[in-house]
């Protein structure tokens, strides 16, 4: 068995041993269920930090800022000159770190400038592309009620486009509260709204169902296929 | 045993066991036709390779929706590395990595077993650019990149984009035919959709979601700003399906033996919402008043 199988098998026996920890909990709260739920929590925060760090900070920031990309060559020649401006970078990082002053009750308010900061860009991003987002979603909801097909009436795409046009006002006017809902009609049609809701609101519930089972699906595979073969692997 | 206080392990057991007997006797049935599926194969396939014209597969999702996503990816992957068209791969999901690495590496070793003398390799037919923080600020700076190659500087093994020979031409937006995205986090799919774009160019657009965000992911459908659509396991499965009626050669992947335990799953999940319905149908009026459900034991 070579190294690389080695490590394989113990990341899928490892891998195994954590599943089993995770559906532990099924059965009832458990010290195997506690462990291995604190150690993902902090394996994927630890993970975050570092490929942070590891494919942006120091590739993009550090390396070109303390001049280690710079290679001198057998002559004594550079492979480029250090360009000082790079140390500007110094600026926004000493700026974010200020975000560390909310620990701080005297200067606080110098943590308020960088969250100030970032919800303006946060907004002005946000902006751009509500439109980019929302906008065709508004434009192909203008949809004809009549659907002419070589210049026969098409019922089928009619009916479909009448639905939608039904359905999209039903849900507006349900979520309409500036006046009361005054008389019968109008109350029907809220009514109806609400109804419709609830049909999406089923599709959402039998969507999550089906994709927790998915996810289950997956780890059974894992344990029965992976895991339980590496298991026998490893015994005989 | 009284079956209107049913313990819930015998629920967790049953759904267990039931999904447990397609997968141990790696039996498949044919899956459900996916419309929306076709419609992403179809775009896909209507791709012709050419020099400096690549496809952009965003991979964000991590292990916790890797039974939807990853079949997906591998899918659209395989379909795209079949057709000889350099895959871009990226992440804005920094649980992606591994995955960044391990999908292509399999397509590949699966496509030189198939085609013996052939060969897929890294730098040639696909890239790996890693995970990249900065969500929507980077992803705005992709349409307003004149050289993309500068803008990415160098893929997850340290190689500059710009030595890569068949990505070292990548310059702008415009060579992008075509985007994917997998994932099971719509603020990051919006990411894509509000910003992967200029005033003048578009690329075909296919998006692989989790079951659990497909209402949400028709809306982008219907309005025409994705072409085609794999939702969840089940699109990955008639996509799959698809690639092996238009390669006859292709082997059956576990996708379909997957979405066969799925159904398997589904149908007793099903079962059991009917007894508990008929359960609280059946029980005296005066019990009924304060719900009509099964007690299950918590």
């Amino acid at each position: 068995m070579t190294s690389l199988d080695t490590w394989h098998a113990a990341t899928v026996l490892l891998g195994g041993i954590g599943t089993l920890a995770i559906f532990s909990f099924l059965i009832r709260e458990n010290p195997f269920f506690r462990l291995f739920e604190h150690l993902f929590i902090g394996i994927a925060a630890g993970f975050g930090l570092v490929l942070g760090i590891k494919n942006f900070l120091w590739p993009k920031v550090l390396v070109p800022m303390l001049g280690l990309d710079i290679v001198t060559y057998p002559d004594g020649s550079l492979s480029h000159e250090y360009d000082p401006r790079l140390l500007l970078y110094l600026l926004p990082m000493l700026f974010g770190l200020l975000y560390y002053f909310i620990y701080s009750q005297r200067y606080g308010w110098l943590a308020k400038l960088v969250i100030g900061f970032s919800l303006g860009m946060s907004g002005g991003l946000a902006f751009k592309g509500f439109f980019n987002q929302i906008m065709p979603q508004v434009a192909s909801s203008f949809r004809p009620l009549a659907v002419f097909t070589d210049g026969v009436l098409a019922w089928g795409p009619s009916l479909e486009n009448a639905f939608f046009i039904f359905t999209l006002l039903a849900v507006m006017y349900y979520f309409f509260f500036s006046f009361r809902h005054g008389n019968r009609a109008a109350n029907g049609f809220s009514l109806s709204g609400r109804w419709l809701l609830m049909v999406c609101f089923g599709a959402f519930f039998g969507s999550t169902v089906m994709a927790r089972t998915a996810l289950l699906v997956e780890r059974v595979q894992f344990l029965l296929i992976d895991w339980y073969g590496t298991v026998v692997n490893l015994v005989t | 045993m009284n079956p209107a206080r049913l313990d819930r392990r015998w629920i967790y057991l049953l759904v267990f066991l039931a999904l447990s007997v397609p997968i141990v006797t790696q039996y498949t049935v044919q899956p459900a036709r996916m419309n929306d599926a076709e419609r992403f194969f179809e775009v896909v396939e209507g791709i012709q390779a050419a020099p400096g014209r690549y496809a952009f597969v965003a991979m964000d999702f991590g292990p916790s929706t890797k039974g939807e996503n990853q079949p997906q990816a591998r899918a659209v992957v395989e379909h795209l590395m079949r057709k000889r068209i350099p895959v871009i791969l990226f992440s804005l999901y920094y649980l992606a990595e591994p995955f960044l690495k391990s999908v292509p590496e399999e397509v590949a070793r699966q496509l030189e077993r198939e085609h013996p003398g052939e060969t897929w390799e890294y730098g040639r037919d696909w890239i790996n650019l890693g995970y990249r923080p900065g969500a929507g600020v980077l992803i705005q700076a992709i349409p307003k990149s004149e050289n993309l190659a500068e803008l990415f500087e160098k893929d997850a093994r340290g190689n500059r984009i710009s030595e890569l020979p068949a990505f070292s031409g990548l310059r702008t937006l415009r060579q992008i035919a075509f985007l994917a995205e997998f994932t099971g986090l719509v603020g990051v799919f919006d990411n894509y959709v509000q910003y992967f774009t200029s005033k003048d160019y578009t690329p075909a657009f296919g998006h692989g979601c989790t079951s659990i965000t497909i209402p949400e992911a028709f809306i982008y459908l219907d309005s025409g700003q994705i072409q085609g659509l794999l939702g969840g396991l089940a699109g990955a499965a008639w996509y799959s399906e698809m690639l092996r009626q238009r390669y006859p050669e292709r082997p059956v992947d576990e996708s379909l033996m997957l979405n066969t335990g799925l159904g398997v799953a589904q149908l007793v999940v099903i079962a059991f919402i009917v007894l508990g319905n008929l359960a609280g149908l059946l029980r005296p009026p005066r019990r009924r008043r304060h719900g009509a459900g099964l007690d299950v034991e918590p």
